[in-house]
């Protein structure tokens, strides 16, 4: 550019600011299309037997702690407690064990029994604190109502509630319930896909449909593994003695000390 | 469907628009390099202060003639009535008569400043205003480090006015009204290289004359107008504190910038939205 | 302004009725012809028609002070480039409400979002008076020609977009208040588009306005002119617009008083410090950025002058003082404070515009340009005319009171 010739350093910028109105147009189908998969018809996941929010009973009034344990108080100031129909939905159905009996002082988070599929053990724990006053002996007879009926028939323990308005105070109730119950499922969904490749690399289809949606009793197929990280990972539940959490595969772990 | 709908006619203003903005630029290729840009000399050693310039220049683009009288020292400017003004200045080496009006730059910062194109650079070298097209908003003005344009406060439908090189004589082959006028040959007309070569020779051949500069060679990027003086340009009214730069390089950084805003701010902002689609139950701790 | 007669003003919306006739009877003033603030508006409005009117026909120089050397003044350098600043408030709420979703704010998007795209329209209107010829407006939107390499076409053409943007986004307001249900609905689906659309032409244009400086290097005081201008003029929008939020906010919330809910009544103050922390944090930067480029640039020298006195002025003052201010008020939740916080803020931002494009600008001209009576008399007309407006819409539409009860999602 010696300046002797018209020289223009803007002579681009027609073309450029056309380009960008090109770039909106194409911007929003594109983004149309990149959201488009996501949705899928909740009538054939219901056919289809694959698991979403919509299919998940969530009674409004009950409370539901993040370890997937609802409880609910009646009038007579005893708590009903039990499982939650998402964590049943996942484990599919399961044996008791190691129940607490009734005069046991429990404390938050302690462990209220053993569930089983198939030798896959899973720590269900206690969203209060209080003492035992009953089990529900139709559990024992017929497990199964567990999953058909969890918030009524399939209460699984009355506990005389020591501090419950400080303790249900963190837990969700009504539209936050349903709210929470979609966001799981979503954390459940990205659980799953490390958990599996860590311990379950074998193909996953028998999981998740082709869509990235979720079969029904997603747990039921698969290792001890990765119930054990299901339990620790993703419901959170602290195990009773940290320190040993290494030595749980050899036995020595918590339930040596129950 | 909405989607189909609104494509079809982006698709169309984006035709439209193409259309409406190629003509501009999809014309001067090849013959661009060959047109060099034509400027003028002046030469103030050459200067009697006769001010034939202003008269003509007056009586070109039917403005009142100057009436008043030029006195030593006292500095008169341009305005919306008067495109080219000679003042007497007292130098260090004496009294220095120097004629001043657009420096037409080979970079206008006016025609880079103009949203409408209203003052254009020519191929030739003036720059010239384009009235039709105008519409006033005096951004040239504001952009101009010469303070060039003149507006005309006083009018219902006010002009710019200020020295076009006679482009429409230039057009028609001849000179520029001043550079006929002159009785001392102090303004001569030709391409902007000739210029210089022969200011560099008028230095070289009398170097006590000049002051070893060519105003106008590099200031603001170099000018289509040159000057040569026998006092310093700062005492002869001019600002030599400006940049030797073109002023539109000054936009330049910004107005690069914009394109790329446009392409990435949006994906931006839309990953930020996807990314807290989810956060409107949980937050309740806002309220403080 | 109290409304006094209130069944009478207290608005409803459109409910299956026909739209034409809605519209008449909306038509007719709601409260007094005289209050206080008519008194003081209408005659002013007035003597504004009458300049406007004789600008017209004896050009700019007839009631302005501008000169060859100055050719922008307080229309471009206040109502323009300041006017803008202010109107900063509604691209940084609505990224806060809908793409941050910041959900305590959203009870004020929409005022903020009508009071942007009336201040852009005001502003664009006033801007129409300074130009020497209005009627060409068009040529640079049309193509005669489009100017690409100038800063202002950039400006100017962001302005247009980003008010059909505000427009875009304000409609549902407008569609809940004609009972509109399907158009609502349409309208809504829009928002987010148009929100993310505003937000990068806001970006644009506040630094754009900042760049229209830039090739006055040399016409501009070395203390106020650097190459960052354009950021500068960006952060400082951020604030800008938001204590004006907090400043109208006040005020629009005292005035219409009986059209807020109780839940948005309690909310007020919450909302409000909320807004003040984000403008310490804000002028925090700004305040470094400032300190950033000053040491940069190597004028410390020029600090010893009068101009260099009131850039410290400007700066201390103005930009140090209200930041402190607002932290203070925040922590303390001392809503006077925030208050005095935002009006100071407001002052700092007029100052710095008024500096570099009016007072800073050709600092060193033998005639100082300083605004005509009635120029001033024209700014008060475009910002009476446009509170009228703003005064008229809230008295319909569902800006500051609940949508009605058919809307499903909030909005």
């Amino acid at each position: 550019m010696e300046g002797f010739t018209y020289h223009n350093i803007f002579d681009t910028k027609g073309v450029e600011y056309l380009a960008i109105i090109a770039f909106f147009a194409i911007l929003i189908p594109f983004w149309i299309i990149l959201n488009r998969q996501v949705r899928a018809t909740k009538q054939l996941q219901r056919k289809l037997g694959i698991l979403t929010a919509s299919m998940l009973k969530i009674p409004q009034g009950i409370f539901f702690s993040t370890n997937h344990m609802w409880t609910h108080l009646d009038s007579k100031g005893i708590a009903k407690v039990g499982a939650d129909d998402l964590l049943l939905h996942l484990t599919g159905e399961v044996k008791f064990s190691k129940l607490r009996k009734p005069g046991e002082i429990v404390q938050k988070e302690d462990m209220l029994a053993v569930v089983s599929h198939n030798g896959k053990q899973l720590r269900i724990v206690t969203p209060i604190s209080g003492e035992i006053i009953a089990v529900n002996a139709l559990l024992q007879q017929n497990p199964e109502m567990l999953n058909d009926d969890p918030y009524q028939k399939g209460w699984m323990y009355k506990i005389k509630p020591s501090r419950w308005i400080a303790e249900t105070s963190k837990c969700y109730i009504a539209e936050e319930a349903t709210g929470w119950s979609v966001k799981e499922l979503e954390r459940f969904k990205d659980f799953l896909a490390t958990s599996v490749q860590r311990y379950a690399p074998e193909p996953t289809n028998v999981i998740l449909q082709d869509g990235g949606e979720l079969i029904d009793q997603p747990l039921s197929a698969l290792p001890e593994d990765v119930w054990k990280d299901f339990e620790h990972s993703f419901l959170g539940t602290k195990p009773k003695y940290p320190h040993f959490r290494g030595l749980e595969k050899s036995g020595y772990g918590p339930e040596y000390y129950q | 469907m909405n989607f189909d709908r609104r494509n079809f006619f982006k698709t169309v203003c984006v035709a439209g628009a193409t259309l409406a903005v190629g003509s501009s630029f999809g014309a001067a290729k090849p013959e661009e390099n060959a047109i060099e840009f034509q400027g003028v000399l002046y030469d103030s050693t050459r200067c009697l202060g006769c001010r034939a310039c202003e008269r003509v220049c007056a009586k070109a683009h039917k403005q009142p003639e100057p009436k008043d009288e030029l006195k030593a020292g006292v500095i008169r400017k341009t305005s919306e009535k008067q495109r080219s003004v000679i003042n007497n200045y007292v130098t260090s080496k004496g009294e220095v008569f120097v004629k001043k009006q657009c420096m037409h730059c080979n970079e206008p910062a006016c025609a880079a400043a103009c949203l409408t194109q209203a003052m254009y650079k020519t191929k030739e070298g003036p720059v010239i205003w384009r009235g039709k097209k105008c519409m006033g908003c005096r951004y040239c003005m504001v952009s101009c480090p010469f303070d060039v344009p003149k507006f005309e406060y006083h009018s219902a439908n006010p002009k710019i006015e200020k020295c076009d090189m006679c482009y429409d004589r230039i057009k028609a082959g001849k000179i520029p009204a001043c550079a006929e006028a002159c009785p001392g040959d102090a303004l001569s007309f030709g391409t902007r290289r000739e210029l210089i070569a022969e200011a560099r020779k008028r230095i070289f051949e009398n170097p006590k004359d000049y002051v070893d500069q060519i105003w106008g060679e590099q200031v603001a990027g170099g000018t289509g107008w040159l000057y040569l003086s026998s006092a310093p340009f700062n005492e002869v009214g001019f600002n030599t504190r400006l940049q030797n730069s073109s002023y539109p390089e000054l936009s330049k950084g910004f107005l690069y910038t914009v394109p790329s805003v446009f392409v990435l701010l949006p994906p931006l902002l839309l990953g930020i939205h996807e990314a807290t689609k989810n956060r409107n139950h949980s937050n309740d701790d806002e309220n403080e | 302004m109290k409304m006094n007669k209130q069944a009478q003003t207290m608005a409803k919306d459109n409910d299956g009725g026909s739209i034409l006739k809605f519209i008449l009877s909306e038509l007719k003033p709601k409260g007094r012809l005289l209050s206080p603030f008519n008194i003081i508006a209408i005659p002013v409005i007035l003597l504004g028609i009458v300049l406007v009117v004789i600008r017209f026909m004896y050009g700019i120089g007839s009631i302005t002070n501008l000169t060859q050397d100055t050719p922008w003044g307080l229309w471009i350098g206040f109502d323009v480039v300041t006017g803008v600043a202010f109107a900063g408030g509604a691209y940084v709420l609505t990224f806060m409400v809908y793409v941050l979703k910041m959900e305590k704010y959203r009870s004020i998007v929409r005022v903020t979002v009508l009071n942007g795209f009336l201040a852009y329209l005001f502003y664009a209107g006033a801007l129409l008076l300074d130009l020497g010829r209005p009627w060409n407006v068009i040529n640079p939107i049309i193509g005669n020609s489009f100017g690409t390499s100038s800063v202002l076409f950039l400006v100017a053409w962001h302005f247009l977009l980003y008010m059909i943007a505000e427009l875009i986004e304000f409609s549902p307001a407008i569609a809940e208040w004609l009972g509109t249900r399907r158009a609502r609905k349409i309208l809504s689906g829009l928002t987010m588009g148009a929100v993310i659309f505003g937000i990068t032409l806001s970006t644009l244009h506040q630094s754009g306005l900042g760049a229209l400086f830039l090739m006055a290097k040399d016409k501009i005081h070395p203390l106020w002119y650097s190459e960052f201008i354009p950021i500068m003029f960006l952060v400082s929008s951020v604030f800008a617009g938001l204590s004006m939020v907090i400043f109208e906010g006040s005020i629009s919330h005292k005035v219409f008083f009986n059209q807020i809910s109780e839940k948005n009544h309690r909310a007020q103050s919450g909302i409000l410090q909320g807004l003040a922390k984000i403008c310490a944090g804000a002028m925090f930067a700004y305040f470094f950025l400032q300190l950033l480029v000053f040491i940069h640039s190597k004028n410390w020298d020029l600090i010893n002058t009068p101009l260099g006195y009131w850039f410290l002025f400007e700066m201390i003052g103005f930009v140090l003082v209200p930041m402190l201010l607002y932290l203070y008020s925040y922590r303390t939740r001392n809503i006077f404070m925030i208050r005095l916080a935002a009006i100071m803020t407001m002052l700092g931002i007029i100052l710095n515009r008024l500096n570099i494009s009016v007072i800073g600008f050709k600092w060193d001209a033998p005639v100082h340009y300083y605004p005509s009576w009635m120029e001033i008399v024209v700014t008060l007309t475009v910002i009476f005319t446009e509170i009228l407006i703003f005064r008229w819409v809230i008295n319909r539409m569902p800006v500051l009171r609940d949508s009605p009860a058919w809307v499903e999602d909030k909005h």
